[in-house]
């Protein structure tokens, strides 16, 4: 039985493999390894609450907005809970949404046009795409022009980016006045133009079907679209099927103040439950059965210890542990926020992806894609929402004794992080990401994670070339590219997965 | 390249004023670099305990891009985890084992090895990332550290305080290449030279800024060796002192003070770590040269030193409010204003408030503003 190894895999903070059991054509079982461990949440011990956000912040430095403001959030709750902090000033809200919006416009525009998109280019996999091809396609080298334009807007409130020290305590540490607004307003259009607008949806799918992949109004659109009718195209709706099952925080507070622009919410038995942030915050634990982590590690996350390394574990295989929602394995990121809020624009999922709610790896990127078009419809309503002329900041202080938990999303999926204080200290701190949930390990009733499951009996034609594995990892929106080699008791396959340009070389 | 042209060279790149390193990025540079490299310069970037915030910032360089740079100074990378078109077997075998220049981004666990592995070792367990340092390091001509976690240890060497699980102060063991913190050492040692006779070239920050990355590769490609400071680090980059050239300066020069974030004044009572900090992106600036920390309201962390987040934590908390330098915030912008006040330099007011230096005070000397002292 040939054993499929993938090393490194994907994981955004570092370093991850898969191995896969092989039998008649088909996978029979997927283990995720995450094979990096740096401790984050035992050097966060001890130090005051809102140095927090600083070490958290630095967890990752693809979503780099996401867990300083998870964090943030976290210890606000813990303050307000100790009767400390009442709650930020709107405009900080505001500013925070329109950071986090630009940050999830520009993920998702580079996770499918520079990490999935070489997938589905002319160059990996002659699909005739080769305005995809990796740092030579056209489309591939503007996008990277436009993120880098997208960042700079960012940078007028984030200061540098990645990793902007901006987003403080209390609110945010920027002030911006009108100039800078308009001049991130200008900036912004400036991307969104080249993106095209959104009501062309339809016509450049049909134009990408015949074969038609520039135009002078919408070319951004073009090559995300180009990505979905090649996914398509290779029957990317069929594999990397999940259980349907979804998980969200919900994210952006909007102009509204008491709802958030993605509702929160739980999807599961074919049912859509809006459950409230106390219930959501109920129904979560940690099995640390399979991870390089002592057992008693694992538990509700308001509850458990900092993991405890135990590298030598027997039966574990993963640095991650494995969430669950009552129990359950859940599907975390774009699919799952768009299947929550009930949107899919343009019937997309419903018409190309075999459903609405399918969990597949075709629907998870056009849901990446339609959610880019529905944030960036809606990120300058919050920017004009700012009023300059009032505070962003009420002031933060670390002396209080309380415990509170933040929920929000990462671009790639549901975050969480859980704070205790006593005296000013931090004395317990747990971070959930969605690259957990996604792309954990089993738990202790060996129940498989999303990504385990959705490879668990796809069929693989070249035990070579397991290219469809390779997107569907990729199609949770991991942020390495993934390297594979494959081997069997008796003998080492070389993989043929085709290099992006002919010497292998970047060029 | 012959000696004449390369003086030219050096003229356009203005390096000739800043010891030998390219610190300014001009268009003729890359047509020089293209025109004075013979072949290809092949490039291995391997990731240890590290967050990609680097790769991500390496994406975001204008002066020169990124893709610009791999045109203009040939470069041919031959392994980026994060970048490569290849996967698999066929991304190791395009790594050049023996690499004109290897960059590292991210920490390298000495404690515990199976915390950061890539790929498997003929005996098909996972390679440690220490192990593919040790083998790719000595057989390279440059090695260049980016970002503070490779260079020093960085983010995850922070100070385990509370000792849990009998982990030690270091959880993982998280080394920079040739320093450990502020101490020379590191996973290759503090002697370990590359085939070029020089030690690890670190581009320190967390993230590290594009330019500091891709202008020092300008200068290795194009033959120079970097002047580096104590801790390795390109002089022209990170000799200038954060604080004097920040654009709040005037602010701290009156006494006005920001209470907290968000607020109007200098950053020095919200724990900015500038006056301690050196690299020169208060000018630089970051981003296509869109803005820096402190412009937004955020107090520097001290990112491009050595060990800055166990010397700078807590963030928001006055460097003189723990007393190291026994001098608070209001008595120094009051000497540094009755300084300027009465003709005395600015050096004099440093010397009061210590600020510049670490544990000991400078010693008073001539200043630009006349030494009148």
């Amino acid at each position: 039985m040939p054993e499929i190894t993938i090393d490194p895999t994907t994981r955004i903070e570092g370093h991850h493999s898969t191995t896969l059991q092989v039998e008649n054509g088909e996978i029979t079982e997927a283990k995720s390894h995450m094979d990096m461990f740096r401790g984050v949440e035992l050097v966060t011990l001890d130090r005051p609450p809102s140095d927090a956000p600083h070490f958290t912040g630095m967890i990752c430095g693809v979503c780099f907005t996401c867990h300083r403001m998870t964090s943030i959030l976290a210890i606000e709750d813990a303050a307000r809970n100790a009767g400390m902090f009442d709650v930020v000033p709107r405009n900080a809200r505001l500013l925070r949404d329109v950071m986090e919006g630009i940050f999830f416009l520009w993920n998702h525009a580079v996770h499918l046009i520079a990490l999935a998109g070489p997938d589905y280019s002319d160059a990996v996999a002659d699909t005739g795409f080769d305005r995809l091809d990796p740092l030579e396609g056209e489309g591939y080298v503007e996008a990277l022009k436009q993120q880098r334009k997208l960042l700079q807007a960012f940078t007028e409130f984030g200061g540098r980016t990645p990793h902007p020290l901006t987003y403080a305590p209390g609110g945010m540490a920027t002030a911006p006045d009108a100039g800078t607004i308009t001049s991130v307003r200008a900036q912004v259009a400036e991307v969104s133009d080249w993106l095209g607008p959104t009501e062309a949806v339809p016509e450049v799918i049909e134009n990408v079907t015949n074969g038609t992949v520039e135009s002078d109004t919408a070319q951004g659109l073009h090559d995300l679209v180009s990505i979905i009718v090649a996914a398509k195209q290779v029957g990317a709706d069929s594999f990397g099927l999940g259980p349907d099952r979804y998980y969200s925080n919900g994210v952006f507070y909007g102009t509204d103040d008491d709802s958030r622009v993605l509702p929160p919410g739980v999807y599961m038995d074919g049912e859509l439950r809006r459950p409230s942030r106390e219930t959501i915050a109920s129904k979560l634990s940690e099995s640390t059965a399979r991870s390089w982590y002592t057992d008693d590690s694992g538990g509700h996350p308001a509850e458990e210890k900092p993991p405890e390394p135990a590298p030598g574990k027997e039966g574990a295989y993963s640095w991650g542990k494995a969430p669950r929602y009552e129990g359950r394995t859940m599907e975390v990121g774009p699919l799952a926020r768009l299947v929550a809020a009930e949107a899919d624009p343009f019937d997309l999922r419903a018409t190309l992806g075999g459903g609405t709610t399918k969990s597949n790896t075709l629907n998870r990127l056009i849901a990446r894609a339609q959610e880019a078009l529905i944030v960036r419809d809606q990120v300058l309503d919050w920017l004009d929402a700012i009023d300059p002329r009032r505070p962003f900041n009420v002031g933060w202080d670390d002396g209080f004794s309380g415990s509170g938990y933040g929920l929000w999303e990462a671009s790639r999926g549901a975050l969480s992080h859980w704070v205790e204080v006593e005296n000013g200290h931090v004395t317990n701190y747990q971070v959930i990401t969605p690259t957990l949930w996604n792309l954990g390990p089993r738990d202790n009733a060996d129940n498989p994670s999303i990504f385990e499951e959705s490879v668990e009996g796809m069929a693989v034609e070249d035990v070579g070339n397991p290219i469809d594995v390779l997107r569907t990892i990729r199609s949770f929106d991991p942020c390495l590219a993934c390297s594979v080699h494959v081997e069997s008791p008796e003998e080492r396959f070389e993989t043929t997965v085709e290099p992006a340009s002919p010497t292998g070389d970047l060029p | 390249m012959s000696t004449t042209s390369r003086r030219n060279f050096l003229k356009l790149a203005g390096a000739a004023s800043a010891g030998t390193v390219i610190s300014e990025h001009a268009s003729e540079i890359g047509a020089a670099l293209a025109a004075a490299t013979e072949g290809d310069v092949e490039v291995v970037w391997l990731q240890g305990q590290c967050c990609t915030g680097c790769t991500i910032s390496l994406l975001q360089g204008e002066y020169p891009s990124l893709e610009g740079a791999i045109d203009d100074f040939r470069l041919a990378v031959t392994f980026h985890p994060t970048l490569m078109g290849p996967a698999g077997d066929d991304a190791i075998a395009s790594m050049t084992k023996s690499p004109d220049v290897l960059v590292v981004e991210g920490s390298i666990p000495t404690g515990m090895p199976e915390a950061a592995t890539l790929g498997v070792d003929e005996q098909g367990h996972h390679k440690p990332i220490a192990e593919w340092v040790e083998e790719l390091a000595p057989a390279s001509n440059y090695v260049v550290a980016a970002g503070n976690c490779a260079a020093f240890g960085g983010w995850p060497a922070a100070e385990n305080k509370q000792r849990r699980y009998g982990l030690g102060a270091n959880v993982t063991g998280a080394q920079g290449l040739q320093f450990e913190g502020r101490a020379k050492g590191g996973v290759l040692g503090p002697d370990f030279t590359s085939k070029s006779g020089l030690g690890v070239v670190n581009i320190a920050g967390c993230p590290m800024h594009p330019d500091y990355l891709l202008l020092t590769l300008a200068t290795v490609i194009n033959g120079n060796t970097p002047e580096i400071d104590e801790y390795h680090r390109p002089s022209p980059f990170f000799d200038p002192n954060l604080h004097d050239e920040c654009a709040l300066r005037g602010y701290f020069d009156r006494g006005e003070f920001a209470e907290k974030p968000g607020d109007p004044g200098c950053l020095y009572k919200v724990g900015c770590a500038g006056p301690y900090t050196y690299c020169d992106d208060s000018m630089r600036l970051w981003n296509g040269r869109t803005s820096v920390c402190r412009n937004v309201g955020a107090p520097c962390v001290g990112c491009m030193e050595p060990a800055f987040w166990d010397r700078f934590s807590p963030f928001y908390t006055p460097v003189e409010a723990q007393n190291v330098f026994g001098i608070d915030a209001d008595t120094a912008g009051k000497v540094a204003l009755g300084g300027a006040a009465v003709g005395i330099g600015a050096h004099y007011a440093r010397k009061l408030t210590g600020y510049g230096t670490e544990e000991e005070v400078e010693p008073l000397e001539e200043t630009e503003s006349g030494g009148e002292d």
